[in-house]
């Protein structure tokens, strides 16, 4: 391809990237009226947290579930429009309401005074309970009061969590990505202490574990709406009204057999017969069902990586340029530049583009966060193995170029550039690939890319093992063209020098 | 057409040059004889802006280097710089030919992409620069492919390409096998005689020196100590240092086949 056409393609990619639409909801206030012009109610919801709050359809990848999700459809059936999930990391769903993101925010978040100081909080849609979770064969551990000296997993941030601090002298494990109960299983952890609704789906089925005691504390659910959204809130607030009086919100948990504070109880002693019934069709359904989800996964998972390196490639060359050549003051700050993106965690980086910087008014989309965030992560990798490239270059090839008249810039072009990137191009093959998986990182801020799909189908399916076997293969299917594809290129180069 | 004067030239706090003066006519042929580590290398390389000195003066062909210090050089000097490097043409020890480009092409690079010369008239240049030299039948050829006579003879063509008005010979054939020495130096001490280059020399080969020189040279430790006709250098040296050095090297029986 010629080096125009090349060059054309490039700049053409980096700027379809930029070009991405911007959030739907760019600006903050989500009245009522904005919502019914839009015909969209956008929530925030983590859906790999799974059943039986919210989750995939196993039969119908595409379609949602849970009793959250009923709550949603019914609240946007009363605006006139209808519902749409935004998926967010549970840990993200306030940050991502306050950021505008979406409309409300449901997912299990508990009505506490900590909480309403950041946002508002509807009247409560459901009231839960804490479950002592262990394994069938545990006869130490009959209650909480026996917790203190053990091991005990739960949620980060949650009023389990808070109750087992205030028990005092609880070793703690926090999560927040998976649950606790296989670490019960397999004994890395004595005790899980969770929400009655995911002991309910998740540990009472099992049989590896049993519920230890009755169920403790109370506390409410409530919708999380912005401050500066008070009408939304009162809305809300009537529709839960109108679907407590008229007996739907009962229908609504019956389906789990989740309904009130009383047959909690004894849901939380018997088992669901819709969960039995869910978890059954999860185990039987056909692999292929899942693949376009998986597919669209992958499809964005290789169209991020793609403009990513482009990036880190581009500024990768400027910064090492810019350290070997530059005058001391540049190039002291190119150091710089790669010893701070070397030296934090990516992690750390996407979530100051994505969630700090609207704080002084730059607020980016998913898509351009993510690139901008891994791109320049990347950029310090390779701006280092291209300084490596180039002083391998022997010094005598930059004084014959000089000595023949050539320009700086001329030689490092011509001569010094060519002679190291063939010396770069497994090391620049390398980073290219491990951006594939490095990728996944970005569903923090709110992308749903192929290893976050897995997340999702594998929660609510607990078919970990295959999907993962399948998405492994994607991943491989994705990195193993471009090794191939580098091999012969380095081959080919062989052959000019 | 060159003039050094007073250059002062230090690596760090290791004083070399300590104000040596030197003039070479136009079309004059002077080579640098003296032990490895005398300086004859870093003195070509301060010719052409290789090597930054501390003081003195460099005049190539009407443009004068001026001497940096620990400075960066300013746009001023850095153009000076190029200005003589277009007209010196400079041939290594280690012939530093362009390994990613064929004989032709490393031929025609500078002249096309320095110059702006049209590309077919450079390598019709080229070409017969190739054919006098006897290497027309590698123009496509890589360097890797190459043996190392060849690969000089290469180098020589590339800097000549540039129709430079000085030759600055830094040690050609020191890296060369026996046998191949031969043919190099036909090659320059053909450019020299016939084409009347005015060309420094540095170089260990003296049966060659002898024959080429008009000025000989003679550096140790820094210093020119000597410098005279090759007749008056081989059969009359004056300076103790140059005695030892040329019996240490004229003592080994030359090889047939450098006269060219």
């Amino acid at each position: 391809m010629p080096a125009r056409t090349r060059w054309s393609a490039l700049v053409l990619l980096c700027l379809a990237a930029i070009a991405a639409p911007p959030d739907l909801n760019a600006s903050p206030r989500a009245t009522l009226q904005a919502i019914k012009e839009r015909g969209i109610l956008l929530w925030g919801c983590d859906i790999s947290g799974g059943a039986p709050l919210a989750f995939v359809d196993p039969k119908d990848p595409a379609a949602l579930l849970g009793f959250e999700a009923d709550i949603a459809g019914a609240i946007a059936k009363e605006l006139g429009v209808r519902s749409q999930v935004v998926q967010t990391d549970w840990d993200s769903l306030v940050p991502g309401l306050e950021r505008g993101n979406y409309d409300m925010a449901m997912n299990g978040l508990e009505i506490t005074p900590e909480r309403e100081k950041r946002v508002l909080l509807s009247r409560p849609y459901y009231v839960y309970t804490l479950q002592l979770v262990v394994r069938k064969d545990e006869e130490r551990i009959k209650s909480i009061a026996d917790l203190p000296g053990r091991k005990v997993g739960t949620m980060a941030g949650t009023s389990a969590d808070s109750l087992l601090k205030k028990i005092g002298n609880v070793e703690i494990s926090a999560y927040s990505q998976t649950w606790p109960f296989d670490d019960v299983a397999l004994g890395r952890i004595d005790a899980a202490f969770m929400d009655t609704p995911i002991t309910a789906y998740y540990a009472k089925p099992d049989a590896r574990l049993k519920y230890a005691g009755p169920p403790e504390g109370k506390g409410y659910y409530g919708i999380a709406i912005r401050r500066s959204d008070p009408e939304l809130k009162t809305f809300i607030d009537t529709v839960i009204e109108k679907l407590l009086r008229s007996g739907d919100l009962k229908t609504i948990y019956d389906k789990w057999g989740l309904w009130d504070k009383a047959q909690a109880d004894l849901a939380a002693y018997g088992t669901p017969e819709a969960s039995r019934k869910l978890r059954a069709e999860s185990a039987d359904a056909p692999l292929a069902s899942f693949l376009p989800l998986l597919l669209k996964g992958a499809g964005i998972t290789i169209a991020l990586s793609i403009a990513s390196m482009a990036l880190a490639i581009a500024l990768g060359i400027i910064i090492s340029v810019t350290r070997l050549y530059g005058p001391p003051a540049l190039s002291a700050a190119a150091t710089a530049y790669i010893e701070v993106y070397r030296g934090t965690p990516l992690l750390i980086q996407l979530f100051i583009i994505y969630y700090g910087l609207p704080n002084i008014g730059i607020v980016l989309s998913p898509v351009v966060a993510a690139i901008i965030g891994l791109g320049m992560n990347y950029a310090a990798y390779e701006a280092e193995v291209y300084r490596g490239g180039i002083e391998a270059v022997p010094r005598g090839q930059m004084e014959a170029a000089l000595s023949v008249g050539m320009p700086r810039t001329l030689a490092l072009r011509r001569i010094v550039f060519p002679q190291a990137f063939r010396v770069s191009l497994p090391a620049v093959t390398n980073d290219f690939i491990a951006l594939f998986k490095d990728s996944s990182i970005v569903s923090v801020i709110a992308m749903v890319e192929l290893t976050k799909t897995y997340s999702i189908l594998a929660a609510t399916t607990l078919r970990y093992f295959e999907l993962g076997i399948i998405v492994a293969l994607l991943y491989f299917g994705m990195s193993y063209p471009l090794s191939v594809l580098a091999r012969s290129l380095e081959k080919k180069l062989k052959g000019r020098t | 057409m060159i003039k050094v004067r007073n250059l002062h030239k230090s690596f760090g706090d290791h004083r070399l040059f300590r104000g040596i003066d030197l003039e070479v006519a136009r079309g004059e042929v002077v080579v640098l004889i003296g032990p490895s580590g005398s300086g004859k290398s870093t003195f070509l390389r301060c010719l052409n802006g290789l090597e930054p000195f501390q003081a003195g003066e460099v005049d190539i062909a009407g443009i004068a280097l001026h001497s940096l210090g620990r400075a960066r050089p300013s746009q001023a000097d850095r153009e000076a710089i190029r200005q003589v490097r277009l007209r010196t043409g400079m041939v290594f020890q280690q012939f530093n030919l362009f390994p990613h480009m064929t004989v032709l092409e490393n031929i025609i690079e500078a002249p096309v992409h320095v110059l702006g010369v049209d590309r077919h008239k450079a390598e019709e240049d080229a070409l017969t620069f190739l054919r006098r030299i006897n290497l027309l039948h590698r123009i496509h050829a890589r360097p890797a492919t190459l043996s190392g006579g060849e690969q000089q003879r290469v180098a020589i063509a590339r800097a000549l390409a540039m129709k430079p008005q000085t030759m600055l010979f830094d040690e050609p054939t020191a890296s060369l096998d026996p046998e191949m020495v031969g043919e190099v130096l036909a090659v320059i001490g053909d450019l020299v005689s016939q084409e009347g280059m005015t060309s420094l020399i540095s170089t260990h080969e003296m049966g060659f020196a002898r024959e080429v020189a008009d000025r000989i040279i003679v550096f140790a430790d820094g210093d020119i100590i000597e410098t005279g006709t090759p007749e008056e250098i081989f059969t009359r040296p004056r300076h103790e240092r140059t005695r030892t050095f040329l019996r240490r090297i004229v003592d080994v029986p030359r090889q047939e086949g450098h006269r060219a």
